[in-house]
């Protein structure tokens, strides 16, 4: 009865990896066939609509990367009438909120928002709230203090509220640093298959694209209407996502509208960084795999994919899952047709559906690819080492967050990824 | 041809090698094991992924026929010193060859995966330095 019970379940897994395979491949696909048309514009390009807008920088002990935000907001393209910058200095104990407030005085559009060590510190979610309620622009968009923004960027994405169905706009995030050490290098060869790849097919294939919760924004209407950003999750970006499509809108992704960040730069940052994403992924599924599954407003592709997104987090535990019950099963004397799945499991394994952030290699060979880039393919087989490295993380947010539940503990302790600033020396003007 | 088209007679042409690599190691060789499987699905990635980028189609054909060799002769020392080492070993060598085959199997697609991307991503400079 176990023995089967496991065969069942082992079987199970191997659909579920076989379907992120499959999704992978079509994306895959889809960019190829993109690129063969010339397609990778999303059909904005003669647009202009520029309606005002906010953008919120949330901003805790940012000193290092405060002033080359504000900077680089200065040299915008975006007409400064419609244009309103808000920096919520955090409860800072560093320069920061002197710094924002230097170029407040200079430039008008800037305006510093100061929280107290009593109402601050409750993490990004709680500032983006804060600054929310000052925002007056009728697009609001979300930049973290260590990115460093394209000078036409609001312009590439404001214009896609023109259609009223659009309630958010995502754009593209390129690793600033990614020379400095292998880890920033590996992060930036994520980043090239989850941007260029995943979320500009699941744009083009009408799936659910995914809010990465910075170089982004939303039609202020929409937000309001959702209540702003959820403080109880820790995935607030997927969060947001998952409520903008559930409510009827859509999310369009934009893969010009480049903005440059600071890549974690050890392992340690690494698995800090990566344990609060899939803590709040993880938390996002439970909060909508029921909604998602119900949803009038979700078409059944928007449905499945949504489902297979909200669950991405979960697979490298499953994987590590499904190599437990396959030894279980070796030692129980599996029956012989068991022998076929044998076969099939490490198949399914061997054509790795994940690598790095769970992306198959072929996806992010692509991607870099039509990148343009050359001597970045020969570190993609070390991504196979950040998705092992990825197996504990994302079982120990599990365990933690299960942990939190049962006994009802609260387990948002977010924290700060520190920023030393050192992607400076990599912008040249 | 225009700089960033693909490729479809590449692609096409690219299916049928692939195809007909798998059917001749099926068909002469008599593989019928994991060693077979891993190399069909390598012919069908490779083919139908790799084939419609940009560059030259005898470099194409000639690496998806270096992987073939290399997969084979990879699997069939992989599998002598699996044999080898189950016969001394015992089960635990069974478990770890099922978790650690298809890592195994990895290194070798994944690594012949960024090498020919790396020459076609080259070709395409070459290609675009031209225009």
């Amino acid at each position: 009865m176990i023995t089967e019970l496991l065969e069942a379940l082992l079987l199970f897994l191997t659909f579920l990896i076989t379907a992120y395979l499959i999704r992978h491949y079509i994306f895959t696909l889809k960019i190829l066939e993109n690129h063969k048309r010339n397609k990778n514009a999303n059909g904005m390009e003669n647009v202009t609509y520029q309606p005002t807008v906010s953008i919120l920088i949330p901003a805790h002990n940012e000193e290092q990367v405060i002033g080359r935000i504000l900077q680089g907001i200065t040299k915008l393209t975006y007409p400064k009438d419609k244009l309103q910058v808000i920096v919520i200095d955090d409860a800072s104990t560093d320069n920061t909120g002197k710094i924002s407030e230097e170029y407040s005085n200079e430039y008008p559009y800037i305006k510093v928002i100061h929280r107290s060590q009593k109402e601050g510190k409750r993490g990004k979610v709680s500032a983006l709230n804060a600054g929310f309620k000052h925002a007056s622009g009728e697009i609001i968009l979300c930049f973290d203090a260590d990115y460093y923004p394209q000078r036409d960027i609001v312009e590439k994405l404001a214009k896609n509220f023109v259609d009223s169905k659009v309630g958010a706009a995502q754009g593209r995030v390129v690793v600033l640093n990614e020379p400095q050490n292998i880890v920033t290098r590996l992060v930036a060869l994520e980043r090239i298959g989850g941007y260029c790849v995943d979320q500009q097919a699941r744009d083009t294939l009408g799936l659910i694209t995914h809010f990465g919760g910075t170089v982004g924004g939303f039609k202020r209407e929409v937000l309001e209407s959702l209540g702003g950003w959820d403080e109880s999750i820790l995935g607030e970006d997927t969060d947001l996502t998952f409520r903008v499509y559930l409510a009827g809108y859509k999310i369009n992704y934009v893969n010009d509208a480049d903005c440059y960040e600071v890549a974690v730069k050890s392992w340690r940052a690494y698995w800090r960084q990566r344990y609060i994403w899939a803590k709040g992924h993880m938390q996002c599924a439970l909060k909508h795999f029921f909604k998602v599954l119900r949803s009038k407003n979700l078409s059944l592709k928007e449905k499945i994919d949504g489902l297979l997104l909200l669950n991405l987090y979960f697979m490298p535990v499953l994987v590590l899952f499904s190599w437990i019950i396959g030894g279980s099963l070796f030692f129980l004397n599996s029956s012989s047709w068991f022998s076929m799945v044998w076969t099939s499991i490490p198949v399914s394994f061997s054509f790795y559906s994940f690598v790095g952030n769970f992306a198959p290699f072929f996806e992010v060979g692509i991607g870099a690819y039509l990148d343009g880039r050359t001597r970045a393919q020969w570190l993609i087989p070390l991504l196979i080492f950040t998705f092992l490295y990825n197996i504990p993380i994302c079982t120990k947010a599990l365990i933690d967050l299960l942990i939190s539940k049962i006994f009802r503990k609260n387990c948002n302790h977010w924290t700060k990824t520190v920023h030393s600033g050192n992607g400076n020396s990599y912008i040249t003007s | 041809m225009e700089n960033g088209e693909l490729k479809i007679d590449h692609l096409v042409f690219g299916l049928l090698m692939g195809t007909d690599f798998s059917f001749s190691l099926w068909y002469f060789l008599k593989l019928l094991d994991e060693t077979i499987l891993t190399l069909a699905l390598f012919n069908f990635l490779f083919a139908s992924l790799i084939f419609p980028l940009n560059g030259a189609l005898t470099k194409k054909i000639f690496i998806l026929a270096i992987g073939n060799i290399i997969g084979l002769v990879w699997n069939y020392l992989f599998y002598l010193f699996a044999y080898t080492a189950a016969s001394s070993l015992g089960n635990l060598f069974s478990i770890l060859y099922i978790i650690l085959s298809p890592f195994i199997n990895l290194i070798w697609i994944v690594s012949l995966w960024a090498i020919s991307l790396t020459m076609l991503a080259s070709s395409k400079r070459k290609v675009e330095g031209e225009i």
